[in-house]
């Protein structure tokens, strides 16, 4: 990914690949105000090589006092960004006028919050498990598919990519899952298993007084998928959700939505009852988290920041590297559990209870509310503040 | 507060940053003393206008109010000129 010389736009896109290779040095130029800047900004694996925050007010107000804050990096392209892509093109033009090579991010961070990026995880002899990353806002999805059949966990609010990726594969997508209750963006789960008349599966205690139809996860009960069995597995996680519910797919793979990340693990603050409830989250991870193997590979729902991308792009780890490096499963008692999370215990997301209320359809929201209430960074980890790069 | 005139400035229906670019350029023709209403559909204004005044030097934000107008949100920042 090089930048030419006569371009005036890039896409977000564009953007990610400059920050995941590394290669061409350009300098990230935020003009957003200070509390947004200070809430979500634009990560990748490598660092742009300087990243400038000066609000576009600035450039309004005194162009030449603003201008001066990039005088030290004529020599390098200027990517611009804003929340919507109309102040950044606005800042973008004037510095072209001032002999700088400066970029516009196309719909600024809205967009950037809904770039997607697939990976694979397993490539089809014959299981084809994918993750889809949502970069912006760190939160994962998958596409399994087996003989002709899929089955799509966590998806956005945005369908089409989804259904773009099945077409391409040439499968039917026969299930959709949500592994919990979601309270950090709102889900595409609802929306994908109505546009192709999937079965939507969620756990009973997460959908409860949900206003659509949905089949439950219970114990013990499994899908097939061609030659590929799944085991659909209830965990209790109350806190984060009343209850939450993990796939474990061909005994290799365990997709597991809140409740496990690779550097930490589900908040169980959200209900106001972090000691009751985080005892509960202890139990289950010393419980059915326990007794599963060294070599099964977690597929989390989240990741706080660039440190859990692997070099090969996934956000992935072993149960048993997660058993060396992920503090929260090497604490042994419930009393230090209790304390971990204590002293790990970050603000509550600013939307969640209305986000929630939206993913059991008790509440609607116009495109523009949806949007806005779907920004940001997921907020999920027990321990994000930690695992967090700046 | 102020002694001067109130002048209207409709942004309604624009992104920003217009409404910083025309509320700087309306600032411009008003005498110290003076205020000008800017009245904006845009949320990320009020945030935007609080930052910009940080860095104004022709004029102060004494006030900010959100209104409904027939189901739609308005945010109406008041900005004074100085002397």
């Amino acid at each position: 990914m090089m930048l030419r010389q006569d371009q005036t736009e890039i896409t977000p896109l564009e953007l990610y690949r400059l920050l995941d290779e590394g290669r061409t040095p350009f300098v990230l130029l935020d003009v957003r105000n200070d509390d947004e800047f200070a809430a979500w900004q634009v990560e990748g694996r490598h660092a742009p090589a300087a990243t400038v925050h000066v609000p576009y007010f600035d450039f309004i107000e005194d162009e030449d006092a603003a201008v001066a804050h990039l005088e030290a990096y004529r020599e390098l392209p200027i990517v611009v960004l804003c929340a919507k892509g109309g102040s950044s093109d606005y800042v973008a033009g004037l510095l072209r006028d001032r002999g700088f090579q400066a970029v516009n991010l196309e719909a600024g961070m809205i967009a950037w919050g809904d770039l997607l990026i697939a990976h694979d995880v397993a490539t089809g002899s014959p299981l084809i498990v994918k993750q889809l990353q949502r970069v912006g806002k760190g939160c994962l999805a998958y596409l399994i598919a087996d003989g002709g059949k899929a089955i799509v966990v966590d998806p956005h609010r945005h369908v089409e990519p989804y259904l773009a990726l099945a077409e391409q594969l040439g499968v039917t997508i026969t299930h959709v899952f949500d592994t919990h209750l979601h309270a950090d963006h709102i889900s595409g789960g609802r929306l994908l298993a109505d546009r192709t008349g999937a079965t939507y599966l969620i756990e009973a205690h997460d959908a409860e007084g949900a206003k659509f139809e949905f089949q439950a996860v219970r114990p013990g009960e499994t899908l097939t998928l061609g030659a590929t069995e799944i085991k659909l597995m209830p965990l209790y996680t109350p806190g984060h959700t009343p209850g939450s519910a993990s796939m474990l797919i061909d005994e290799r793979f365990l997709v597991s939505g809140d409740t496990l990340f690779v550097a930490s693990i589900g908040r169980p603050d959200l209900g106001g009852k972090m000691d009751e409830w985080g005892r509960m989250l202890f139990h289950t991870l010393r419980g059915q988290v326990a007794q599963l193997p060294d070599d099964v590979l977690i597929l989390p729902a989240h990741y706080a920041g660039v440190d859990e991308v692997r070099p090969d792009g996934l956000v992935a780890g072993t149960l048993g590297e997660l058993r060396q490096t992920n503090e929260a499963l090497k604490l042994e008692t419930e009393e230090d559990f209790i304390r971990f999370l204590e002293q790990n215990q970050s603000e509550a997301p600013a939307v969640y209870q209305e986000i929630r209320k939206v993913n059991l359809a008790w509440l609607a929201v116009d495109e523009v509310r949806a949007t806005e209430m779907d920004l940001g960074k997921n907020q999920c980890a027990a321990s994000q503040a930690k695992a967090q790069h700046a | 507060m102020t002694t001067g005139n109130t002048i209207e400035l409709d942004v309604r229906g624009a992104k920003c940053p217009m409404p910083i670019v025309k509320a700087k350029k309306a600032l411009d023709a008003l005498a110290p003393g003076d205020t000008l209403r800017v009245v904006a559909t845009d949320k990320g204004s009020v945030l935007d206008f609080q930052g910009w005044a940080k860095t104004n030097k022709a004029a102060e934000l004494v006030k900010q109010e959100t209104a409904s107008e027939g189901g739609t949100e308005v945010y109406v920042h008041y900005l004074t000129k100085k002397a």
